[in-house]
Protein backbone atom coordinates (compact mmCIF):
# COMPACT_ATOMS: atom_id res chain seq x y z
CA UNK A 1 0.00 0.00 0.00
CA UNK A 2 2.64 2.41 0.58
CA UNK A 3 6.54 1.59 -0.46
CA UNK A 4 9.41 4.08 0.05
CA UNK A 5 12.56 2.60 -2.30
CA UNK A 6 15.96 4.16 -0.93
CA UNK A 7 14.15 7.38 -0.69
CA UNK A 8 16.98 10.45 0.29
CA UNK A 9 14.99 13.69 1.14
CA UNK A 10 16.89 17.44 2.22
CA UNK A 11 15.77 20.17 3.38
CA UNK A 12 17.60 23.92 2.62
CA UNK A 13 20.10 24.64 5.09
CA UNK A 14 20.00 21.79 7.51
CA UNK A 15 21.40 19.29 5.66
CA UNK A 16 19.54 16.02 5.28
CA UNK A 17 15.94 14.83 6.92
CA UNK A 18 15.57 11.38 5.15
CA UNK A 19 19.01 9.18 4.22
CA UNK A 20 18.39 5.78 2.12
CA UNK A 21 15.02 4.96 3.19
CA UNK A 22 13.46 1.94 2.18
CA UNK A 23 10.15 0.30 3.81
CA UNK A 24 6.70 -1.37 2.90
CA UNK A 25 3.53 -1.26 4.67
CA UNK A 26 0.50 -3.26 3.62
CA UNK A 27 -3.12 -3.18 3.20
CA UNK A 28 -4.22 -3.14 6.26
CA UNK A 29 -1.08 -2.57 8.74
CA UNK A 30 -1.62 -0.65 11.67
CA UNK A 31 2.04 0.75 12.22
CA UNK A 32 3.62 3.49 14.29
CA UNK A 33 6.50 5.44 13.03
CA UNK A 34 8.82 5.79 16.40
CA UNK A 35 11.82 8.08 16.49
CA UNK A 36 13.53 10.94 18.59
CA UNK A 37 12.71 14.55 18.07
CA UNK A 38 14.29 15.66 14.89
CA UNK A 39 14.58 11.96 13.35
CA UNK A 40 12.34 12.87 10.44
CA UNK A 41 9.21 10.95 11.22
CA UNK A 42 7.02 14.21 9.86
CA UNK A 43 9.17 14.17 6.50
CA UNK A 44 8.35 10.29 6.25
CA UNK A 45 4.80 11.44 6.45
CA UNK A 46 4.94 14.64 4.00
CA UNK A 47 6.60 12.01 1.24
CA UNK A 48 4.11 9.77 1.51
CA UNK A 49 0.96 12.62 1.22
CA UNK A 50 3.16 14.13 -1.54
CA UNK A 51 3.81 17.20 -0.10
CA UNK A 52 7.16 16.72 -0.62
CA UNK A 53 8.85 14.68 -3.50
CA UNK A 54 11.49 12.82 -2.59
CA UNK A 55 15.21 13.86 -4.36
CA UNK A 56 16.23 10.33 -4.94
CA UNK A 57 14.73 7.18 -4.82
CA UNK A 58 10.53 6.67 -4.94
CA UNK A 59 8.06 6.70 -3.06
CA UNK A 60 4.76 4.63 -4.32
CA UNK A 61 0.93 5.10 -2.69
CA UNK A 62 -1.71 2.97 -3.26
CA UNK A 63 0.18 2.22 -6.51
CA UNK A 64 0.87 5.85 -7.56
CA UNK A 65 4.30 7.21 -7.85
CA UNK A 66 4.10 10.77 -5.76
CA UNK A 67 6.04 12.20 -7.92
CA UNK A 68 4.21 11.68 -10.90
CA UNK A 69 0.58 12.12 -9.12
CA UNK A 70 -1.20 15.06 -8.57
CA UNK A 71 -1.04 15.93 -4.45
CA UNK A 72 -4.94 16.99 -4.50
CA UNK A 73 -5.13 13.14 -6.57
CA UNK A 74 -3.23 11.64 -3.53
CA UNK A 75 -5.61 13.42 -0.88
CA UNK A 76 -8.40 11.38 -2.07
CA UNK A 77 -7.15 8.32 -1.24
CA UNK A 78 -5.16 9.37 2.18
CA UNK A 79 -6.33 10.94 4.88
CA UNK A 80 -3.47 13.24 6.45
CA UNK A 81 -3.03 14.62 9.99
CA UNK A 82 -1.04 17.45 10.09
CA UNK A 83 1.42 17.72 13.26
CA UNK A 84 -0.40 20.69 14.14
CA UNK A 85 -3.60 20.92 13.53
CA UNK A 86 -3.92 24.98 12.89
CA UNK A 87 -2.31 23.98 9.79
CA UNK A 88 -5.28 22.04 8.18
CA UNK A 89 -8.37 23.67 9.51
CA UNK A 90 -9.44 26.28 7.50
CA UNK A 91 -13.13 26.69 7.65
CA UNK A 92 -15.33 29.24 10.18
CA UNK A 93 -17.40 26.55 11.47
CA UNK A 94 -16.70 22.92 12.86
CA UNK A 95 -19.49 21.60 10.63
CA UNK A 96 -18.02 23.37 7.44
CA UNK A 97 -14.92 21.78 8.58
CA UNK A 98 -16.20 18.87 8.41
CA UNK A 99 -18.03 18.81 4.89
CA UNK A 100 -15.15 20.44 3.74
CA UNK A 101 -13.01 17.37 3.65
CA UNK A 102 -15.67 15.44 2.29
CA UNK A 103 -16.88 17.69 -0.61
CA UNK A 104 -12.94 17.38 -1.80
CA UNK A 105 -13.81 13.82 -2.20
CA UNK A 106 -16.38 14.63 -4.38
CA UNK A 107 -19.39 12.81 -2.16
CA UNK A 108 -23.03 13.70 -3.06
CA UNK A 109 -24.92 16.10 -0.84
CA UNK A 110 -26.26 13.67 1.17
CA UNK A 111 -24.09 11.58 2.36
CA UNK A 112 -21.97 14.80 3.14
CA UNK A 113 -24.99 15.99 5.46
CA UNK A 114 -25.23 12.48 6.44
CA UNK A 115 -21.55 11.71 7.38
CA UNK A 116 -21.41 15.23 9.05
CA UNK A 117 -23.90 14.96 11.37
CA UNK A 118 -22.96 11.71 12.39
CA UNK A 119 -19.52 13.16 13.02
CA UNK A 120 -20.86 15.76 15.29
CA UNK A 121 -22.56 13.33 16.63
CA UNK A 122 -20.10 10.75 17.62
CA UNK A 123 -17.64 13.31 18.65
CA UNK A 124 -19.88 15.26 20.83
CA UNK A 125 -19.19 18.84 19.07
CA UNK A 126 -21.07 21.54 18.56
CA UNK A 127 -21.25 22.47 14.98
CA UNK A 128 -21.77 26.33 14.82
CA UNK A 129 -18.60 26.87 17.24
CA UNK A 130 -15.87 28.62 15.54
CA UNK A 131 -12.88 26.47 14.97
CA UNK A 132 -10.27 28.67 16.35
CA UNK A 133 -12.53 29.29 19.71
CA UNK A 134 -11.87 25.51 20.48
CA UNK A 135 -8.64 24.42 22.45
CA UNK A 136 -5.89 22.68 21.80
CA UNK A 137 -7.04 19.67 21.98
CA UNK A 138 -10.63 20.42 20.66
CA UNK A 139 -8.87 21.59 17.65
CA UNK A 140 -6.93 18.40 17.17
CA UNK A 141 -9.89 16.10 17.55
CA UNK A 142 -11.40 18.53 14.55
CA UNK A 143 -8.96 17.82 12.76
CA UNK A 144 -9.14 14.45 13.26
CA UNK A 145 -12.72 13.67 12.63
CA UNK A 146 -12.39 15.37 9.66
CA UNK A 147 -10.24 13.03 8.51
CA UNK A 148 -11.94 10.17 9.84
CA UNK A 149 -15.43 11.22 8.21
CA UNK A 150 -13.54 10.62 4.97
CA UNK A 151 -12.98 6.83 5.79
CA UNK A 152 -9.52 7.21 4.02
CA UNK A 153 -8.07 3.89 2.29
CA UNK A 154 -4.93 5.14 3.86
CA UNK A 155 -4.47 7.75 7.21
CA UNK A 156 -1.26 9.14 8.15
CA UNK A 157 -1.21 10.63 11.55
CA UNK A 158 1.32 12.62 12.90
CA UNK A 159 1.18 12.31 16.68
CA UNK A 160 -2.65 12.38 16.91
CA UNK A 161 -2.49 12.37 20.48
CA UNK A 162 -0.70 15.10 21.51
CA UNK A 163 -2.91 18.31 23.46
CA UNK A 164 -5.70 15.35 23.79
CA UNK A 165 -6.39 14.14 27.41
CA UNK A 166 -6.42 10.72 28.47
CA UNK A 167 -10.12 10.15 27.95
CA UNK A 168 -10.64 12.05 24.60
CA UNK A 169 -7.07 9.81 23.60
CA UNK A 170 -9.03 6.74 24.15
CA UNK A 171 -12.14 8.20 21.93
CA UNK A 172 -10.10 8.68 18.64
CA UNK A 173 -7.77 6.32 19.12
CA UNK A 174 -10.82 3.82 18.69
CA UNK A 175 -12.41 5.30 16.18
CA UNK A 176 -8.96 5.03 14.06
CA UNK A 177 -8.93 1.50 15.15
CA UNK A 178 -12.49 0.77 14.28
CA UNK A 179 -11.25 1.95 10.68
CA UNK A 180 -8.33 -0.40 10.25
CA UNK A 181 -10.31 -3.08 11.70
CA UNK A 182 -12.78 -1.93 8.42
CA UNK A 183 -9.55 -2.51 6.10
CA UNK A 184 -7.79 0.92 6.24
CA UNK A 185 -4.16 1.13 6.35
CA UNK A 186 -2.44 3.46 9.31
CA UNK A 187 0.81 5.19 10.01
CA UNK A 188 0.75 6.62 12.91
CA UNK A 189 3.39 8.85 14.46
CA UNK A 190 3.28 8.80 17.85
CA UNK A 191 5.94 9.74 20.98
CA UNK A 192 3.47 8.07 23.45
CA UNK A 193 4.68 4.33 23.91
CA UNK A 194 1.88 2.91 25.85
CA UNK A 195 -0.75 3.96 23.09
CA UNK A 196 1.73 2.60 20.50
CA UNK A 197 1.56 -0.56 22.29
CA UNK A 198 -2.38 -0.51 22.73
CA UNK A 199 -2.40 0.21 19.04
CA UNK A 200 -0.11 -0.41 16.82
CA UNK A 201 1.28 -4.23 15.95
CA UNK A 202 4.18 -2.87 13.73
CA UNK A 203 6.34 -0.55 14.63
CA UNK A 204 9.12 1.45 12.10
CA UNK A 205 12.09 3.07 14.75
CA UNK A 206 13.68 6.41 12.48
CA UNK A 207 16.85 7.99 13.77
CA UNK A 208 18.99 10.71 12.12
CA UNK A 209 16.70 9.91 9.04
CA UNK A 210 17.44 6.37 9.12
CA UNK A 211 15.31 3.31 9.77
CA UNK A 212 17.41 1.40 12.80
CA UNK A 213 14.38 -1.22 13.42
CA UNK A 214 11.40 -2.30 11.93
CA UNK A 215 9.33 -4.97 13.40
CA UNK A 216 6.37 -6.14 16.14
CA UNK A 217 5.75 -3.27 18.37
CA UNK A 218 5.98 -5.53 21.15
CA UNK A 219 9.45 -7.02 20.37
CA UNK A 220 10.89 -3.48 19.33
CA UNK A 221 9.90 -2.00 22.79
CA UNK A 222 12.39 -4.94 24.43
CA UNK A 223 15.44 -4.18 21.81
CA UNK A 224 17.07 -1.81 24.02
CA UNK A 225 19.54 -0.77 21.58
CA UNK A 226 17.48 0.62 19.62
CA UNK A 227 14.89 1.99 21.80
CA UNK A 228 18.07 3.91 23.45
CA UNK A 229 19.59 5.37 19.65
CA UNK A 230 16.05 6.83 19.05
CA UNK A 231 15.44 8.41 22.84
CA UNK A 232 12.39 6.31 23.30
CA UNK A 233 11.61 4.37 26.35
CA UNK A 234 9.58 1.33 26.69
CA UNK A 235 6.03 1.38 28.17
CA UNK A 236 6.04 0.70 31.95
CA UNK A 237 5.26 -2.88 32.03
CA UNK A 238 7.53 -3.64 29.36
CA UNK A 239 10.30 -1.87 31.43
CA UNK A 240 9.53 -3.93 34.96
CA UNK A 241 9.59 -7.00 33.38
CA UNK A 242 13.23 -6.33 31.00
CA UNK A 243 13.99 -6.12 34.43
CA UNK A 244 12.24 -9.05 36.13
CA UNK A 245 13.43 -10.98 33.01
CA UNK A 246 13.71 -15.12 32.52
CA UNK A 247 9.38 -16.12 33.03
CA UNK A 248 8.45 -12.44 31.74
CA UNK A 249 8.90 -11.99 28.10
CA UNK A 250 5.76 -12.32 26.93
CA UNK A 251 4.57 -9.50 29.79
CA UNK A 252 3.96 -6.53 28.18
CA UNK A 253 0.26 -5.76 29.83
CA UNK A 254 -0.94 -5.09 33.34
CA UNK A 255 -3.10 -8.01 32.91
CA UNK A 256 0.20 -10.06 31.19
CA UNK A 257 2.28 -9.12 34.09
CA UNK A 258 -0.22 -10.11 36.92
CA UNK A 259 -0.66 -13.40 35.37
CA UNK A 260 2.83 -14.15 34.92
CA UNK A 261 3.79 -13.42 38.43
CA UNK A 262 0.96 -15.60 39.75
CA UNK A 263 2.47 -18.29 37.49
CA UNK A 264 6.24 -17.72 38.98
CA UNK A 265 4.33 -18.05 42.29
CA UNK A 266 2.91 -21.83 41.82
CA UNK A 267 5.86 -23.08 40.21
CA UNK A 268 8.16 -22.27 43.01
CA UNK B 1 4.86 31.51 47.51
CA UNK B 2 1.45 31.24 45.44
CA UNK B 3 -1.37 31.79 47.68
CA UNK B 4 -5.20 31.01 45.39
CA UNK B 5 -7.82 31.84 47.62
CA UNK B 6 -11.50 31.06 46.59
CA UNK B 7 -10.66 32.04 42.78
CA UNK B 8 -13.80 31.64 40.45
CA UNK B 9 -13.95 33.33 36.90
CA UNK B 10 -16.02 33.60 34.02
CA UNK B 11 -14.36 34.10 30.83
CA UNK B 12 -16.52 37.38 29.44
CA UNK B 13 -19.30 36.04 27.17
CA UNK B 14 -18.88 32.94 28.50
CA UNK B 15 -21.74 30.68 30.10
CA UNK B 16 -20.35 28.35 32.51
CA UNK B 17 -17.10 29.73 35.61
CA UNK B 18 -13.49 28.22 33.92
CA UNK B 19 -12.49 28.28 37.91
CA UNK B 20 -15.00 27.63 40.89
CA UNK B 21 -13.82 28.48 44.20
CA UNK B 22 -10.08 27.14 43.83
CA UNK B 23 -8.32 27.30 46.71
CA UNK B 24 -4.50 26.29 46.67
CA UNK B 25 -1.55 27.13 48.68
CA UNK B 26 1.63 26.12 47.08
CA UNK B 27 5.21 26.68 49.29
CA UNK B 28 8.17 28.44 47.70
CA UNK B 29 10.30 25.13 46.64
CA UNK B 30 6.97 23.03 45.97
CA UNK B 31 6.80 21.00 42.72
CA UNK B 32 3.43 20.41 41.79
CA UNK B 33 1.96 18.63 38.58
CA UNK B 34 -1.57 19.80 37.26
CA UNK B 35 -3.71 16.97 35.47
CA UNK B 36 -6.91 16.99 34.56
CA UNK B 37 -9.43 16.37 30.97
CA UNK B 38 -9.11 19.15 28.82
CA UNK B 39 -11.31 21.95 29.59
CA UNK B 40 -11.02 21.54 32.91
CA UNK B 41 -9.28 24.90 33.78
CA UNK B 42 -6.13 23.73 33.63
CA UNK B 43 -4.69 26.64 31.60
CA UNK B 44 -7.42 29.39 33.14
CA UNK B 45 -5.56 28.64 36.46
CA UNK B 46 -1.83 28.95 35.61
CA UNK B 47 -3.25 32.15 33.80
CA UNK B 48 -3.91 33.75 37.32
CA UNK B 49 -1.06 33.12 38.69
CA UNK B 50 0.94 34.72 35.53
CA UNK B 51 -1.42 37.45 35.89
CA UNK B 52 -2.50 37.03 32.40
CA UNK B 53 -6.03 37.20 34.32
CA UNK B 54 -7.23 39.44 35.26
CA UNK B 55 -4.52 41.71 33.61
CA UNK B 56 -5.35 40.87 29.67
CA UNK B 57 -8.44 38.25 29.62
CA UNK B 58 -11.31 40.43 31.17
CA UNK B 59 -14.35 38.52 32.53
CA UNK B 60 -15.90 38.05 36.16
CA UNK B 61 -13.22 37.50 38.50
CA UNK B 62 -13.70 36.71 42.68
CA UNK B 63 -11.42 35.65 45.44
CA UNK B 64 -7.53 36.18 44.94
CA UNK B 65 -4.37 35.46 44.11
CA UNK B 66 -1.18 36.01 45.60
CA UNK B 67 2.27 35.54 44.60
CA UNK B 68 4.78 36.21 47.05
CA UNK B 69 2.28 38.23 49.30
CA UNK B 70 1.48 40.65 46.46
CA UNK B 71 -1.94 40.36 45.19
CA UNK B 72 -1.67 39.84 41.32
CA UNK B 73 -4.67 42.25 40.58
CA UNK B 74 -2.45 45.27 41.97
CA UNK B 75 1.09 44.51 40.49
CA UNK B 76 1.59 44.83 36.67
CA UNK B 77 2.26 41.89 34.27
CA UNK B 78 5.54 43.33 33.77
CA UNK B 79 6.57 43.01 37.41
CA UNK B 80 4.80 39.75 37.30
CA UNK B 81 6.79 38.31 34.62
CA UNK B 82 10.14 38.91 36.69
CA UNK B 83 9.17 36.90 39.50
CA UNK B 84 7.24 33.60 37.07
CA UNK B 85 7.89 32.73 34.10
CA UNK B 86 5.37 30.99 31.59
CA UNK B 87 6.07 28.58 29.02
CA UNK B 88 3.01 28.52 27.49
CA UNK B 89 0.38 25.70 25.85
CA UNK B 90 0.50 27.59 22.59
CA UNK B 91 4.43 27.28 21.34
CA UNK B 92 4.07 28.49 17.90
CA UNK B 93 2.22 31.52 19.73
CA UNK B 94 5.12 32.29 21.73
CA UNK B 95 8.16 32.12 19.84
CA UNK B 96 8.71 35.49 18.00
CA UNK B 97 12.38 35.77 16.78
CA UNK B 98 13.70 34.29 13.71
CA UNK B 99 16.61 31.78 15.03
CA UNK B 100 17.02 29.91 17.96
CA UNK B 101 19.83 32.17 19.47
CA UNK B 102 17.88 35.17 18.82
CA UNK B 103 15.03 33.72 20.66
CA UNK B 104 16.73 32.98 24.24
CA UNK B 105 18.54 36.02 24.01
CA UNK B 106 15.58 38.61 23.39
CA UNK B 107 14.17 37.82 27.04
CA UNK B 108 18.04 37.83 28.52
CA UNK B 109 18.52 41.46 26.90
CA UNK B 110 15.17 42.71 27.69
CA UNK B 111 16.00 41.46 31.65
CA UNK B 112 18.96 43.99 31.34
CA UNK B 113 21.88 41.64 31.83
CA UNK B 114 25.42 42.01 31.92
CA UNK B 115 26.80 41.03 28.63
CA UNK B 116 29.13 38.11 30.02
CA UNK B 117 26.39 37.07 32.14
CA UNK B 118 23.62 37.00 29.01
CA UNK B 119 26.30 35.02 26.67
CA UNK B 120 26.69 32.75 29.62
CA UNK B 121 23.31 31.56 29.99
CA UNK B 122 22.81 31.34 26.75
CA UNK B 123 25.65 28.80 26.24
CA UNK B 124 24.45 26.64 29.42
CA UNK B 125 20.51 26.91 28.93
CA UNK B 126 21.17 25.30 24.88
CA UNK B 127 23.47 22.57 26.42
CA UNK B 128 20.78 22.20 29.44
CA UNK B 129 18.06 21.77 26.99
CA UNK B 130 19.93 19.52 24.46
CA UNK B 131 19.59 22.45 21.63
CA UNK B 132 23.16 23.45 21.09
CA UNK B 133 23.03 22.05 17.54
CA UNK B 134 20.66 23.98 16.80
CA UNK B 135 21.57 27.48 17.47
CA UNK B 136 21.78 29.33 14.79
CA UNK B 137 18.88 27.76 13.05
CA UNK B 138 15.53 29.25 11.71
CA UNK B 139 12.88 28.71 14.23
CA UNK B 140 10.59 28.30 10.99
CA UNK B 141 12.52 25.10 9.69
CA UNK B 142 12.59 23.29 13.95
CA UNK B 143 10.55 20.15 14.01
CA UNK B 144 7.56 20.43 16.73
CA UNK B 145 9.70 18.65 19.11
CA UNK B 146 12.50 21.12 18.41
CA UNK B 147 10.12 23.86 18.91
CA UNK B 148 8.58 23.37 22.08
CA UNK B 149 12.11 22.62 23.45
CA UNK B 150 13.31 26.76 22.37
CA UNK B 151 10.74 27.85 24.05
CA UNK B 152 11.57 26.45 27.29
CA UNK B 153 14.91 27.33 27.13
CA UNK B 154 13.87 30.74 26.34
CA UNK B 155 11.85 30.85 29.48
CA UNK B 156 14.21 28.36 31.94
CA UNK B 157 17.45 31.41 30.97
CA UNK B 158 15.61 34.19 32.69
CA UNK B 159 15.77 32.13 35.81
CA UNK B 160 12.19 32.83 37.70
CA UNK B 161 12.01 32.04 41.34
CA UNK B 162 8.37 30.43 40.18
CA UNK B 163 8.76 28.56 36.44
CA UNK B 164 4.77 28.05 35.16
CA UNK B 165 4.83 25.09 32.73
CA UNK B 166 1.03 24.35 30.48
CA UNK B 167 2.13 20.94 28.72
CA UNK B 168 5.97 21.36 28.29
CA UNK B 169 6.40 17.68 26.99
CA UNK B 170 3.58 17.32 24.27
CA UNK B 171 5.50 17.03 21.77
CA UNK B 172 8.92 15.84 22.84
CA UNK B 173 10.32 12.24 22.32
CA UNK B 174 9.87 10.17 25.96
CA UNK B 175 13.93 10.85 26.14
CA UNK B 176 13.34 14.60 26.22
CA UNK B 177 10.33 15.11 27.73
CA UNK B 178 12.46 12.98 30.82
CA UNK B 179 15.19 15.47 30.00
CA UNK B 180 13.17 18.62 30.85
CA UNK B 181 11.82 17.39 33.78
CA UNK B 182 15.00 16.18 35.36
CA UNK B 183 16.43 19.71 34.82
CA UNK B 184 13.10 21.17 36.35
CA UNK B 185 13.31 18.89 39.53
CA UNK B 186 17.39 19.79 39.44
CA UNK B 187 16.17 23.57 39.91
CA UNK B 188 13.42 22.98 41.96
CA UNK B 189 16.09 21.36 44.76
CA UNK B 190 19.18 23.00 43.91
CA UNK B 191 17.86 26.62 43.47
CA UNK B 192 14.33 25.96 45.37
CA UNK B 193 12.46 27.18 42.31
CA UNK B 194 8.84 27.00 42.58
CA UNK B 195 7.50 24.52 39.48
CA UNK B 196 3.65 24.46 38.86
CA UNK B 197 3.50 21.94 35.65
CA UNK B 198 0.16 21.26 33.59
CA UNK B 199 0.84 18.02 31.81
CA UNK B 200 -1.42 15.03 30.54
CA UNK B 201 1.87 12.66 31.18
CA UNK B 202 0.82 11.43 34.56
CA UNK B 203 4.13 9.10 34.82
CA UNK B 204 6.42 11.93 34.13
CA UNK B 205 3.97 13.78 37.66
CA UNK B 206 4.11 10.77 39.48
CA UNK B 207 8.19 9.97 39.02
CA UNK B 208 9.01 13.94 39.01
CA UNK B 209 6.38 16.18 41.02
CA UNK B 210 5.92 16.20 44.68
CA UNK B 211 2.05 17.29 44.63
CA UNK B 212 -0.59 16.76 42.26
CA UNK B 213 -3.11 18.95 41.96
CA UNK B 214 -6.50 17.13 39.48
CA UNK B 215 -8.86 19.84 37.72
CA UNK B 216 -12.36 18.83 36.41
CA UNK B 217 -14.97 21.07 35.32
CA UNK B 218 -13.14 24.17 36.74
CA UNK B 219 -12.51 22.64 40.47
CA UNK B 220 -9.66 21.65 41.94
CA UNK B 221 -10.98 17.70 43.01
CA UNK B 222 -7.73 16.63 44.26
CA UNK B 223 -4.28 18.52 45.93
CA UNK B 224 -1.86 16.72 47.90
CA UNK B 225 1.30 14.48 47.87
CA UNK B 226 1.30 12.60 44.65
CA UNK B 227 1.16 8.80 46.47
CA UNK B 228 -2.52 10.44 48.39
CA UNK B 229 -4.06 11.37 45.11
CA UNK B 230 -2.77 8.34 43.38
CA UNK B 231 -4.33 6.62 46.09
CA UNK B 232 -7.93 7.67 44.94
CA UNK B 233 -6.77 6.15 40.99
CA UNK B 234 -10.57 4.66 41.00
CA UNK B 235 -12.33 8.34 41.20
CA UNK B 236 -9.47 9.92 38.91
CA UNK B 237 -10.38 7.61 36.25
CA UNK B 238 -13.89 8.70 36.56
CA UNK B 239 -12.81 11.73 36.02
CA UNK B 240 -11.04 11.02 32.92
CA UNK B 241 -7.60 10.88 34.46
CA UNK B 242 -5.74 8.00 33.38
CA UNK B 243 -2.88 6.13 36.53
CA UNK B 244 0.68 4.79 35.50
CA UNK B 245 0.30 1.65 34.87
CA UNK B 246 2.10 0.83 37.75
CA UNK B 247 -0.24 1.61 39.85
CA UNK B 248 -2.89 -0.34 37.46
CA UNK B 249 -0.81 -3.31 38.30
CA UNK B 250 -0.36 -2.28 42.30
CA UNK B 251 -4.07 -2.41 42.65
CA UNK B 252 -4.13 -5.67 40.29
CA UNK B 253 -1.96 -7.15 42.30
CA UNK B 254 -3.93 -6.68 44.99
CA UNK B 255 -6.90 -7.68 44.20
CA UNK B 256 -5.80 -11.21 42.93
CA UNK B 257 -4.64 -11.33 47.40
CA UNK B 258 -0.65 -11.09 46.61
CA UNK B 259 -0.14 -7.58 48.65
CA UNK B 260 -1.22 -6.15 51.29
CA UNK B 261 -2.06 -2.54 48.54
CA UNK B 262 1.21 -1.06 48.48
CA UNK B 263 1.04 1.72 46.40
CA UNK B 264 3.84 1.61 43.17
CA UNK B 265 3.92 5.07 42.03
CA UNK B 266 7.53 4.06 40.02
CA UNK B 267 8.87 1.49 37.69
CA UNK B 268 11.68 1.08 40.75
CA UNK B 269 9.04 0.50 43.54
CA UNK B 270 7.19 -1.78 41.39
CA UNK B 271 9.94 -3.81 40.65
CA UNK B 272 10.78 -4.19 44.40
CA UNK B 273 7.13 -4.94 45.34
CA UNK B 274 7.17 -7.69 42.73
CA UNK B 275 10.33 -9.21 44.03
CA UNK B 276 8.99 -9.44 47.20
CA UNK B 277 5.93 -11.19 45.73
CA UNK B 278 7.69 -13.78 44.11
CA UNK B 279 10.17 -14.47 46.87
CA UNK B 280 6.48 -14.60 48.96
N1 LIG C 1 11.38 23.36 6.41
C1 LIG C 1 12.53 22.87 6.91
N2 LIG C 1 13.73 23.43 6.55
C2 LIG C 1 14.89 22.95 7.05
N3 LIG C 1 14.99 21.93 7.90
C3 LIG C 1 13.86 21.30 8.29
C4 LIG C 1 12.57 21.76 7.82
N4 LIG C 1 11.62 20.97 8.37
C5 LIG C 1 12.28 20.08 9.15
N5 LIG C 1 13.62 20.28 9.11
C6 LIG C 1 14.66 19.49 9.81
O1 LIG C 1 14.64 18.15 9.35
C7 LIG C 1 14.80 17.22 10.42
C8 LIG C 1 13.59 16.27 10.48
O2 LIG C 1 12.41 17.01 10.76
P1 LIG C 1 11.00 16.33 11.01
O3 LIG C 1 10.00 17.43 11.17
O4 LIG C 1 10.77 15.31 9.98
O5 LIG C 1 11.29 15.62 12.44
P2 LIG C 1 10.32 14.73 13.35
O6 LIG C 1 10.92 13.38 13.46
O7 LIG C 1 8.93 14.83 12.88
O8 LIG C 1 10.50 15.46 14.79
P3 LIG C 1 9.41 15.78 15.96
O9 LIG C 1 9.29 14.54 16.78
O10 LIG C 1 10.10 16.85 16.77
O11 LIG C 1 8.16 16.24 15.31
C9 LIG C 1 14.97 18.07 11.69
O12 LIG C 1 16.33 18.20 12.01
C10 LIG C 1 14.38 19.42 11.30
O13 LIG C 1 14.98 20.46 12.03
N1 LIG D 1 -10.28 32.98 26.02
C1 LIG D 1 -11.35 32.30 26.39
N2 LIG D 1 -12.61 32.81 26.25
C2 LIG D 1 -13.70 32.12 26.65
N3 LIG D 1 -13.67 30.89 27.20
C3 LIG D 1 -12.46 30.32 27.37
C4 LIG D 1 -11.25 30.99 26.98
N4 LIG D 1 -10.20 30.17 27.28
C5 LIG D 1 -10.74 29.06 27.83
N5 LIG D 1 -12.09 29.14 27.89
C6 LIG D 1 -13.01 28.12 28.45
O1 LIG D 1 -12.69 27.95 29.82
C7 LIG D 1 -12.71 26.57 30.18
C8 LIG D 1 -11.36 26.14 30.73
O2 LIG D 1 -10.41 26.20 29.69
P1 LIG D 1 -8.85 25.96 29.90
O3 LIG D 1 -8.40 26.66 31.13
O4 LIG D 1 -8.16 26.29 28.63
O5 LIG D 1 -8.82 24.39 30.16
P2 LIG D 1 -7.61 23.34 30.12
O6 LIG D 1 -6.32 24.09 30.08
O7 LIG D 1 -7.78 22.55 31.38
O8 LIG D 1 -7.83 22.50 28.92
C9 LIG D 1 -13.17 25.81 28.92
O9 LIG D 1 -14.55 25.61 29.02
C10 LIG D 1 -12.81 26.76 27.79
O10 LIG D 1 -13.65 26.56 26.67
MG1 LIG E 1 7.22 15.74 13.63
MG1 LIG F 1 -4.82 24.02 28.52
Amino acid sequence: MIRLERVCYRYEGSGAAVEDLSFEINRGEFAALLGENGAGKSTVAKLIDGLVKPASGTVTVAGLDTRKTKTSELAKRVGFLFQNPDRQICKNTVREELAFGLELRGLDRAAIDERVERTLRDFGFDGERGPFTLSRGERQRLALASIIAAEPEIMILDEPTTGLDYRECMRVMEAVKGLNENGATVLMICHDMEVVLDFARRALVLSKGRLIADGAARRIFRSACAMEKASLSPPQITQLSLRLGAGFEEADTVGELAEAIVKRRRAV
Amino acid sequence: MISVKDLTFVYEGARKAALSGVSMEIRQGGFVGVIGPSGAGKTTLLSCMNGIIPHHFKGDYYGSVKICGKDTFDCSLTELSLVAGTVFQDVDGMLINATVEDEVLYGLENFGLPKAEIAARLEEVLEEVGIAGLRRRSISTLSGGQKQKVAIAAVLALRPQILLLDEPTGELDPASSRLVFSLLKRLNRERGITVVAVEQKIMLLSEFASELAVMSEGRLEFFGPVREVLRHSEELEKIGVNCPRVVALSRELEKRGLTAGTLCVSVDEAEAEVRRVLEG
